[in-house]
């Protein structure tokens, strides 16, 4: 049981990190007073709309049709608690985006046209979540199979060498490398497309090419961010791997005459993994919120460039839907990597019992 | 060790390159970073003058006809027409002539021409002085760019001709080159649009049927050129000051921008501003983190509770859109933006990493004796506990400051940071909506982002190095 109360405790712990996170968006953006202003708009054009539907709304004279107008407008408001101090509508708000009710954007479509602010990010967050997800993963394995390596062969000059490379490619974010890739491997060599996610105008029709010209696209983005990070993976496996291999169970694991692969897998990996899962959860945390400007580099049109597209022409109910919609998306990284943790480490695993 | 002095000597160079920026550029000029009148001088787009040496092709650079390297020759006369009046007039005839041996085309022409008439005031129509420019090229060919009246209101001011954009005075220019081609050129006046010409090119290019095309197909003329401005005034006293312009196509070491602007000076206030800003976050940061992780180590329970929490709960948030809504919506300056970063660094992962090393501090002896002899706890803290500790920080304020130079240089490269400085982000962020890569204007990316990696590196190097001295398991034997 006390392995259920432990996920739980972190359960409830992320839901309010997930409140507190949106309660700041709210009241940052509300600082301004940016989403009493597009409320009001919103609602002003519903019943600009819903009257002139109206066939009496016609017969009106002007003040009337004024009269009419402000009072279905305040009605909704009052409806809305949009006339509420400003305490209270702030978490009137921060309900809504928790119950993801996101709202219209005022400029920006999805590809259907529809307005609706959850539809646009639906379309949209897949891209980057396949996208960031394979890259981050590939980027993990090949760090962690490099750390290993440089462990094995720790102080040699590849080792020296390779630490090096590590340290300095993982201070840089992956969109700098990006822009370089695109410079040399786009334009210059024109090797990859230089951006989008699928070719345009004509993307090619049936299952196969379609796949494979989305990959295509992937391809630069992904490398570029397999770069910059897969440094911090093999520089933090080599370290941690050097001090597990002094610890005295992998000594006497090499005592009983186990071979080499079997230490490294079966002792030294094991013992690494949970701490390996931690900076996992913080990588991921970093790539997401990196996705804005990596994917505006390589114009991939995910949630990130959207977030770029909604700032440059000033959508805010699609910048605060998406600041939501990242707010989940770290809450719930994270809870997915707790829940790993807990089963790769013994001690929280021994609550299970 | 040699990665850790690599490091220090990038980070000496960086702050040798601080002192010395402002001798190049001084803060005056940094000032008008944003402003349009200052950089007009520069070609637009221009490339680095050292691509010459591997391109082989000798690229023009901005070349001035000022005043001065005009030849003049002026008649002033009193005639009587055939009314019987007396009319006074100057002629000024101002030449120019210059070999133009280069190897492409300029990338713009400006003329510049302030005519001083006095007592005309252009009330009388026909008494408006005249002005017409030609240029006469290498093939005997004389192309008429201009002919027309200076109107009163241009009374001692400079008019400029922007011969490369089809707006402004210069319109009639267009309309005047295209005649041209079509009478004595080979081209049918169908194929010829005036939207087109580009008259730096056209002026320059040989008369074939790839004249209009743009700069990279067209065939440069090169020889002796004539730049020609004539001028009947209606006075005794009428001066002209012509001035001239061909723009180049490579400037400075790094070239310039959409905006005319050097990209040298750019980039290089570009480094003390991001080093500036990555150094105070990160140590302020590093520092807030520290205590705050003794704290959390050293008092446990529910000090320790709720500094722990506190940490797991801003490692989570998403600070990125959060700090994107605040740089949209309050437009802050880059002091501001500094402030709102530290807000949300308070605590984090460095709070972690020192709570668990003063946990193990704690236990020790010398922590034992200073209880004995009374000390309070909060001087055991600062006294014996933080000096523990601080050696660790140093590796990490170094392995922070470029964390924060590419969160500054993130926000600007959205557009969102101090629109008033030249910092790297924004100079990269320009580039890119300028579709700076699309035109191949390479520069114009590379050097900002080289500077910034460059940076970064330096400052990872250096930390690197504390790490090891720190960290005796990394030290190499």
């Amino acid at each position: 049981m006390g392995f259920v109360k432990h996920l739980v405790k972190r359960a409830v712990f992320l839901a309010l990190t997930l409140v507190f996170a949106i309660y700041i968006s709210v009241v940052i953006a509300n600082g301004g007073g940016y989403i009493d202003k597009i409320l009001r708009d919103q609602i002003e054009l519903e019943v600009r709309q819903q009257l002139a539907a109206d066939p009496t709304w016609g017969d009106l004279n002007a003040t009337e049709r004024a009269a009419l107008l402000n009072q279905r407008i305040s009605g909704r408001v009052e409806a809305r608690g949009l006339n509420r101090p400003f305490i209270e509508r702030s978490f009137i708000y921060t309900i809504d985006a928790l119950t993801l009710r996101l709202g219209r954007s005022q400029v920006l479509t999805a590809n259907d046209g529809s307005h609706a602010v959850g539809d646009i990010i639906a379309e949209r967050l897949p891209r980057t979540l396949v996208l960031f997800t394979v890259a981050n993963a590939l980027g993990a394995l090949l760090g962690i199979w490099m750390g290993l390596w440089m462990a094995r062969k720790a102080l040699s000059y590849f080792d020296r060498v390779a630490t090096v490379v590590s340290i300095t490619t993982t201070v840089v974010p992956p969109w700098v490398f990006g822009i370089f890739f695109v410079l040399v491997f786009a334009y210059g060599l024109g090797w990859f497309p230089p951006g989008g996610w699928i070719g345009l105008p004509a993307p090619p029709e049936g299952g196969l090419a379609w796949y494979l010209d989305v990959g295509w696209h992937m391809m630069l983005p992904m490398i570029a961010f397999i770069v910059a990070t897969f440094g911090s993976w093999s520089y933090t496996t080599r370290n941690l791997v050097l001090q597990i291999m002094d610890e005295d169970f992998v000594s006497a694991a090499r005592a009983r005459g186990l071979p080499e692969r079997t230490v490294l897998t079966k002792y030294v990996l094991r013992t690494a993994s949970p701490p390996i899962v931690t900076s996992l959860a913080l990588t991921l945390i970093v790539a997401w919120q990196g996705a804005i400007i990596t994917e505006t580099v390589f114009n991939y049109q995910g949630i990130g460039q959207l977030f770029f597209d909604a700032i440059t022409i000033f959508d805010a109910p699609v910048v605060i839907g998406l600041t939501a919609i990242y707010a989940y998306l770290l809450v719930v990284t994270v809870f997915v990597l707790d829940v790993i943790y807990s089963f790769l480490d013994p001690r929280v695993r021994a609550l299970r019992r | 060790m040699k990665s850790g002095i690599v490091g220090f000597g990038i980070l000496a160079s960086l702050i040798a390159a601080s002192v010395v920026i402002p001798i190049y550029a001084p803060y005056d000029v940094v000032r008008q970073w944003s402003s349009v009148e200052y950089w007009l001088e520069n070609p637009r787009w221009a490339a680095p003058e050292w691509v010459t040496i591997f391109t082989g092709k000798n690229e023009p650079r901005t070349t001035v006809f000022d005043p001065s390297s005009f030849r003049y020759v002026i008649v002033r006369d009193t005639i009587v027409d055939q009314n019987g009046r007396e009319v006074n007039l100057t002629f000024i005839t101002a030449t120019r002539r210059f070999l133009w041996t280069y190897d492409n085309f300029p990338s713009e022409i400006s003329l510049y021409i302030k005519a001083f008439f006095p007592g005309n005031t252009s009330t009388e129509p026909g008494s408006s002085p005249l002005v017409s420019i030609s240029l006469r090229r290498p093939d005997n060919q004389t192309v008429q760019l201009l002919g027309r009246a200076v109107p009163g209101p241009e009374f001692n001011r400079t008019t400029t001709y922007h011969l490369s954009s089809s707006t402004g005075a210069a319109e009639s220019v267009f309309g005047n080159i295209r005649k041209w081609v079509t009478q004595e050129g080979v081209l049918p006046s169908d194929v010829v649009a005036e939207a087109d010409i580009l008259p730096h090119v056209a002026l320059f290019a040989r008369n074939d049927t790839a004249q209009l095309n743009p700069a990279r197909s067209a065939h440069l003329l090169q020889g002796q050129y004539e730049l020609r401005i004539e001028y009947v005034g209606f006075s005794l006293n009428d001066t002209l000051e012509p001035r001239a312009r061909l723009y180049g196509t490579v400037f400075g070491l790094m070239g310039t921008d959409e905006r005319r602007r050097d990209l040298l000076t750019g980039v290089l206030w570009g480094a003390p501003i991001a080093m500036a800003f990555g150094s105070a976050a990160a140590i302020v940061v590093v520092l807030s983190q520290t205590i705050l992780g003794a704290l959390s180590g050293w008092y446990r329970g529910p000090v320790d509770e709720a500094i722990q929490r506190f940490a797991d709960l801003y490692l989570i948030i998403p600070v990125l859109p959060i700090l994107i809504i605040i740089a949209l919506l309050y437009r802050p300056s880059i002091v501001a933006i500094l402030f709102v970063v530290v807000a949300f660094g308070i605590v984090g992962s460095t709070t972690k990493v020192v709570r668990s090393i003063v946990l193990q501090i704690r236990e020790e002896q010398f922590i034992e004796a200073a209880q004995s002899y009374g000390a309070s706890r909060i001087r055991i803290l600062f006294r014996y506990i933080l000096p523990r500790v601080m050696p660790y920080t140093f590796a990490l304020v170094a392995l922070n400051v470029p964390i924060y130079i590419f969160l500054e240089a993130s926000l600007s490269f959205l557009g969102l940071g101090d629109p008033t400085l030249p910092t790297w982000g924004s100079i990269i962020g320009q580039a890119y909506t300028g579709s700076a890569l699309t035109y191949g204007f390479w520069w114009w990316v590379a050097f900002p982002t080289l500077g910034i990696v460059y940076t970064a590196v330096g400052f990872a190097l250096v930390g690197y190095a504390f790490d090891k001295v720190i960290n005796p398991r990394l030290r190499e034997e």
